[in-house]
């Protein structure tokens, strides 16, 4: 035990010194979890993306205007007029756009005459973030523009049940004073955060992702050094000292455990201290689910270096199986916003088990029992890996 | 416990389809330093990870300080030392951090520790460099130090696998004095080398070996016996082919011990060559040929090693 022990603070003290080590342990997750943040927060939190529409009225009449003037009304939107036929090709004097608006020209008779009514949409299918952003607000514009002239109906009917005789500009001014307050007063929307709920940090979301990612990727150090100490021959001269191999693996496994602990504690102490992330309500769960991530990051270290032969299949194998679990495994984008079968695959990866615990405790308020069997899946996860990767590992080269 | 610090039977080993070593048996005294000669890839490494147990032997067993390769792995680990062909340092890490954790694993501790590496420090002259990173030292430093780790714990049986490879004259000669040291402090010594002039100047036994087998082994004075007592020369004769039968001559003369023939070249061992050169002479004109080269030496392991297998030591 002792060797052990030696051999584990003689890889601490050679990681220690290494520079190299601390930027891809700290500093990059830091950088990344910072710019991510940061850009994401508008798509996480809405309100603050802005795009401009193009827009064709050929409404003879004065219900397309008012259509345009409630649209160039939103905040988030500029209303940019344009002919029919560069609405059809979303460019306009140089520029390209990716949605327009055509308000076709009998829009004012069909409207009055209650008569349905199509406008036309033209999009950008490769727009993926301002298309769908617009499209959201026009039809939010047109739905409340519709209810103005509901309004004005049920205005309309209201006056003639309560007067039948009542004359035509008793009814029409009846008409305009209710699509008046509807249009002064549109249907608002109140938010509040539901009970149990708080307001949105997206360093809550983006921190526990990217640290579970950048911890694998902090594990490939161990791997590499495992088989760089295999190569070049420190590993022959501990073999044939009197240690038993289990005390050269478990030294070198017990140091990469505790680099990786360090590392991922660090990580949240920062998110914490720096960028206010919240730590949940339950400091004990908080620890088990990062000591547990940290243990089955190892075991995931250790089964690579038994599955390859070189330092760099190691490193070529190491990063495309760690960019494909933090793709599926929810630390690049939430679980939540995936189809339910990526959600399914998702939970082949380390990253989804140890991010539905972490999620749970800081976003969702969730407590120490709530995310034990996350916990479980996690640790049998790593002792598979673990088990696997004592059976496979080679001490020598073959 | 046997009398000799290793004794080597029938050891085989096969790595994929190749015989690395194929039956090789030698014993080794206690207190020489036994030297291994051979080409690269003659199976010297291999022999030496059988001994130190890093390898298993396919069949047969060695014993080191009594205790079997195969069956006490670990108490033949707690007698030897081992000083790789590889740096194996950590870079990062200073001389005296690698000296410790290295004298660590062979349970030494606190002032013995401290003791040992400043006494191994202090032998291979790099005591003021203690505190330097391996990554610092020149090849020759480094593999000063790769000497000092290996004999940091004070083994019965060091084994040396060619630690000079590649490193300057003045750290062989510090090497050197290292390893006459250590065996004069009572540490028995296997030199691999493919150097034979450090195998003939630090070995009191020398096996040479050759594609998994020893070919000969003895004292250097045994094995150079076998190029005769005194000097050879070496005539390359022409036309080719000419009198045939003229080595059968020549080894009938006074003073000579021995002569071969390949193809035009001529061998002769004798006691004396300078004696025994004017008669050759007169028999290698008699037979119709030309002298196109001469060249007389004294015996080494070097023309021992091309008289047995035909090629060089360097091949």
């Amino acid at each position: 035990m002792k060797k052990l022990w030696y051999i584990a603070t003689k890889d601490l003290l050679i990681v220690a010194k290494d520079r190299g080590a601390w930027i891809t342990l700290l500093l990059t997750p830091l950088v990344v979890i910072v710019l991510a943040s940061l850009a994401l927060s508008p798509i996480y939190k809405g309100g603050s993306l802005h795009a401009t529409l193009l827009v064709s009225d050929l409404d003879s009449g004065g219900v397309g205007k008012q259509l345009v003037s409630a649209l160039a009304a939103n905040p988030n939107m500029t209303v940019q007029a344009a002919t029919e036929a560069e609405s059809r090709t979303l460019k306009r004097a140089g520029s390209t756009y990716s949605l327009s608006l055509v308000i076709p020209e009998d829009f004012s008779a069909r409207v009055e005459a209650g008569s349905s009514v199509q406008l036309m949409v033209y999009d950008d299918p490769n727009s993926t973030t301002s298309a769908p952003f617009l499209k959201g607000m026009i039809e939010g514009t047109v739905n409340r523009f519709s209810a103005v002239e509901v309004a004005a109906k049920v205005g309309v009917a209201e006056a003639l049940n309560q007067n039948p005789a009542a004359s035509a500009a008793s009814v029409a001014a009846a008409a305009a004073s209710a699509s008046s307050q509807m249009a002064n007063q549109p249907i608002k929307t109140s938010e509040q955060p539901a009970a149990g709920t708080k307001p949105l940090n997206t360093f809550d979301i983006e921190t526990p992702g990217f640290a579970v990612m950048f911890l694998l990727f902090g594990v490939m150090i161990g791997t590499e050094g495992l088989l760089e100490e295999r190569d070049k021959g420190t590993m022959a001269r501990l073999i044939v000292a009197p240690v038993p191999r289990s005390s050269i693996l478990g030294g070198k496994l017990a140091a990469q455990f505790l680099v990786s602990l360090l590392q991922i504690s660090l990580l949240f102490a920062a998110g914490h201290f720096i960028f206010n992330m919240d730590t949940g309500n339950s400091l004990p769960g908080l620890v088990l689910m990062v000591a547990i991530t940290a243990y089955t990051a190892t075991a995931f270290g250790l089964l690579l270096a038994a599955l390859v032969k070189t330092r760099r299949q190691a490193s070529a194998f190491g990063v495309l199986t760690i960019l494909l679990m933090s793709a599926l495994g929810g630390s690049w984008w939430p679980l939540d916003i995936v189809p339910p079968f990526m959600r399914t695959l998702g939970h082949v990866t380390i990253n989804a088990w140890a991010l539905d615990g972490i999620k749970g405790l800081i976003l969702h308020g969730q407590g120490f029992f709530d995310i034990l069997p996350q916990a479980g899946v996690l640790f049998a996860y790593g002792t598979v890996c673990f088990l696997a990767g004592v059976k496979l590992f080679r001490f020598r080269n073959a | 416990m046997s009398e000799q610090i290793v004794k080597a039977e029938h050891l085989v080993k096969r790595i994929g389809g190749i015989t690395a070593v194929d039956g090789v048996s030698f014993s080794i005294e206690p207190g020489q330093i036994f030297g291994y000669l051979g080409p690269n890839g003659a199976g010297k490494t291999t022999t030496i990870s059988i001994l130190s147990t890093y390898l298993p032997a396919t069949s047969g067993d060695a014993l080191v300080g009594g205790f079997s390769v195969r069956r006490e792995p670990l108490k033949v680990k707690e007698i030897i030392g081992v000083v790789p062909q590889e740096i194996a340092l950590y870079p990062t890490l200073t001389a005296m951090q690698n000296l410790r954790f290295c004298g660590k694993m062979y349970n030494l501790q606190g002032s013995m520790l401290d003791g040992r590496c400043r006494e191994m420090l202090e032998l291979v002259k790099l005591w003021e460099r203690r505190d330097s990173r391996i990554e610092e030292f020149s090849g020759g430093m480094k593999r000063r130090i790769n000497l000092a780790a290996g004999m940091l714990h004070r083994p019965r049986f060091l084994l040396l696998d060619e630690p000079t490879v590649g490193i300057d004259p003045q750290s062989r000669e510090r090497i050197f004095d290292t390893i006459f040291k250590i065996r004069d402090d009572g540490t028995t010594v296997l030199y691999t080398s493919h150097y034979m002039e450090e195998v003939e100047l630090l070995c009191d036994h020398i096996a040479i070996m050759d594609r998994g087998k020893i070919i000969a082994a003895g004292t250097l004075k045994d094995l150079l016996k076998m190029l005769g007592e005194g000097g050879m020369i070496e005539l390359e004769v022409s036309p080719p082919g000419c009198a045939s039968g003229l080595e059968e001559a020549i080894s009938r003369l006074e003073d000579v011990t021995g002569a071969r023939r390949e193809e035009n070249r001529l061998f002769i061992s004798s006691v004396s060559s300078a004696r025994t050169l004017a008669p050759v002479m007169k028999l290698v004109e008699a037979g119709g040929c030309e002298v196109s080269s001469l060249e007389l030496y004294s015996p080494n392991l070097e023309k021992l090693f091309i008289h047995l297998t035909g090629k060089e030591l360097r091949e």
